[in-house]
């Protein structure tokens, strides 16, 4: 049991878990993910893809096995971090005994001991009298950075998956003039969208407001990188789109509404004549000969659209293409084509602040703790006329060969 | 303007052979004029890098060319750095040719200005791609330290020389400072990923990379301390180590395309 136990909480173990992951992480990088099954026997050919999706391999980060060795990780450093602390406790107060009594490792010759220690006083070291000799020390607060590196990993690990976990994220398609209202009360009004700013520059763009269950209101324009938060919801400015716009008359009674179509729709009275309407698109080429190819996509506002409709009467289908402004007559029915409508794909995330807060603060957490690792390393020297010891729980050896430098004598062997 | 560019790449070719040359020969002279020459390709260097920051309104990192070129200057400010600190010839034998080659490598990229993409439009983009390429110049210079001690070691030089030992512990420095480096670039990554695409992570061909490249070195940490490997076996791991770079920083662009644009 204590045999399996040290294994579980040894680097070893860890190194072997950080080997897996990368392991998983090369293979979901090469293998394309989250794809029909389809797709791998076209990629990869039959007998690969059936490996594939035996495996798992084809969504690796959401596989059992991954979340496993992830979670194995987990409990590796937390039971390697239990252990070590005492010892990271301990360990400040041994190196300066450790300093304190330690045997000589260099010589000295006179007048070197006062140029080491006026060097070493001018790196920042502490200096402390003790047995007939000085004890110079650095970077105390150095023991705390790998202890802290390891802790802040987990917390990521731990706090990262909870924040996710816990987040509630909703995608809405919110016409411009339209409001939303979520679970908890919060109200989401799109004001406007547009896909350019006003030089023709992609923008993707949206003026919102969001009112709060208990009244707070905040106004503000959303696009990719500045979302809008409050009271702990997120509205991201995420997708868009362009709608067919359609005034629909009546010309008997002389009623007309603007209809907003976002997905093939029949519009009719009767149910049996009217206007089917399939797509709008961003623009057209007209040949020498008249004949038009429709322009399928675009990633700006819809230069030139028209609309693919038919035009359904008794029984009859026409296609027609239509121009914004045109007007179709199909009994007692008219159609006048309008300019499209761009909106706005919400995507709506409720995440815990607490959590959020926590994991900013174990993100510093985690550089400010490899900066104690790399370039804090505790170190104490040990002076007196005869000679001098470097201790430290790291090799020493760019330290070394600065003191060597100083004293112009050949480096010696760094660190205890 | 980009006829400064390849300037600064000639620089940068006449630099590393002066110093080749000088090394091979022991002609202490060609050494002086292979640092004078890097140091004025830095500074022309630095003009081009400014010059194109002021003509795009932004800072100059947005796309390959712009990165690769932030990539050989840090590599230049590093080399230039540890040789003000270390005064030894052979942090000009490694970071003159590493700054050569990635500025080579950017001029193999479209040079044209662009505007900047929606997605890169963000406060976190400075942090991010500024950190990126300061690590992976730490990265590189190390990687070129393991080549010239794994050559030296051939050579026949004692792993217990002066300067074996310091090239051993400037690659681990340098690899400790392309860590934190490569940390904050992860961490920055994920933050702004949050803002922009309301995600920290998405296993994306080039967070999986980054991820990749920091275990690695991680592992390479682990070895170090705790296993006190040092000398030749961390010399391979530093070389090894730089194919991961490598593959991060230009591979996984042209082979693995993600998500890092702002997609529909
Ligand atoms: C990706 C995850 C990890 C990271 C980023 C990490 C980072 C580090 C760093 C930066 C150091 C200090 C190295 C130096 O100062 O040169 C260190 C030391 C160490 N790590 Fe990790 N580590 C990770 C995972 C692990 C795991 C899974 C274990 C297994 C238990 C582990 C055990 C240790 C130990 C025992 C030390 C020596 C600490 C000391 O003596 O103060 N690490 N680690």
């Amino acid at each position: 049991m204590k045999k399996a136990i040290d294994f579980l909480r040894s680097m070893r173990f860890g190194m072997i878990l950080l080997v897996l992951v990368m392991l998983l992480g090369f293979a979901g990088s090469m293998i394309v993910q989250q794809r029909e099954p389809m797709e791998y026997v076209r990629r990869y050919g039959e007998g690969a893809a059936k490996v594939i999706l035996a495996t798992g391999l084809d969504d690796v980060f959401s596989a059992p096995y991954f979340i496993a060795v992830l979670a194995a990780l987990s409990v590796n450093l937390l039971l390697c971090s239990i252990v070590r602390f005492p010892k990271v406790r301990g360990a400040a107060g041994r190196l300066k005994k450790q300093a304190e009594t330690c045997a000589m490792k260099e010589n000295l010759t006179g007048g070197d001991a006062k140029k080491l220690g006026d060097f070493l006083k001018a790196r920042g070291f502490k200096a402390s009298e003790a047995q007939s000799r000085t004890v110079y020390i650095k970077h105390m607060a150095g023991f705390y950075g790998s202890f802290l590196t390891h802790l802040s990993f987990l917390l990521i690990l731990a706090v990262g998956a909870a924040a996710v976990l816990t987040a509630d994220v909703q995608d809405r398609i919110v016409m411009p003039g339209e409001t939303i209202e979520l679970d908890g009360g919060m109200r989401i009004t799109v004001h406007s969208f547009a896909i350019e700013d006003e030089t023709g520059r992609l923008d993707f763009t949206s003026d919102i407001e969001m009112t709060a269950p208990d009244g707070q209101t905040k106004r503000g324009e959303i696009r990719v990188n500045e979302p809008m938060t409050l009271s702990g919801c997120k509205v991201y400015q995420q997708t868009y789109g362009t709608a067919g716009a359609v005034r629909v008359s009546n010309l008997i009674n002389g009623a007309s509404e603007d209809m907003t179509l976002t997905e093939p729709c029949m519009l009719t009275l009767d149910g049996i004549s009217g206007m089917f309407y399939n797509a709008v698109y961003p623009g057209y080429i007209e040949d020498e000969d008249g004949s038009i190819t429709l322009i399928t996509s675009s990633s700006g506002a819809y230069a030139d659209p028209v609309y693919d409709v038919m035009s359904v009467a008794e029984g009859d289908m026409t296609a027609v293409l239509a121009f914004p402004g045109e007007t179709l007559t199909i009994g007692d029915v008219s159609f006048t084509m309008l300019d499209p409508v761009s909106y706005p794909g919400l995507r709506i995330k409720e995440t815990s602040r607490v959590l959020l807060g926590a994991l900013y603060a174990v993100f510093v957490l985690m550089v400010a703790a490899l900066y104690l690792c790399f370039f804090m390393a505790p170190v104490a020297v040990a002076v007196d006329e005869t000679g001098y010891a470097v201790v430290s729980p790291k090799t020493q050896t760019g330290l070394m060969l600065d003191i060597a430098a100083v004293l112009e004598t050949k480096p010696a062997e760094g660190g205890a | 303007m980009q006829i400064l560019f390849f300037a600064v790449i000639l620089a940068y070719f006449a630099a590393m052979m002066a110093q080749l040359v000088g090394a091979a020969m022991k002609k202490p002279a060609f050494v002086k004029a292979a640092l004078g020459i890097f140091a004025l390709a830095f500074a022309a260097h630095t003009v081009f890098t400014v010059w194109r920051g002021i003509a795009a309104a932004r800072i100059p990192l947005a796309n390959q060319f712009e990165f690769a070129s932030g990539f050989a200057w840090s590599a230049a400010v590093l080399g230039l750095a540890l040789y003000m600190k270390l005064k030894q010839d052979w942090v000009l034998t490694v970071s003159i040719p590493a700054a050569f080659l990635v500025a080579s490598y950017a001029a193999f990229q479209p040079m044209e200005i662009r505007d900047l993409m929606p997605a890169l439009r963000s406060t976190w983009f400075a942090l991010h791609i500024g950190s990126a390429t300061f690590s992976y110049a730490a990265f590189a210079i190390a990687g070129g330290l393991g080549v010239r001690y794994l050559m030296m070691l051939k050579k026949g030089a004692d792993e217990k020389d002066t300067h074996m030992r310091q090239t051993d512990y400037m690659a681990y420095r340098l690899i400790c400072l392309g860590f934190l480096l490569l940390t904050v670039v992860i961490l920055s990554g994920a933050i702004w990923a949050e803002q922009a695409w309301s995600r920290w992570w998405s296993w994306d061909p080039k967070e999986t990379w980054a991820l990749i490249t920091w275990i690695f070195y991680a592992i390479y940490l682990h070895q170090r301390m705790r296993m006190n490997w040092q000398g030749k076996r961390m010399a391979w791991f530093a070389v090894i180590a730089v194919v991961l770079v490598i593959f991060t920083f230009a591979g996984v662009n042209k082979l693995l395309p993600g998500l890092h644009s702002y997609a529909v």
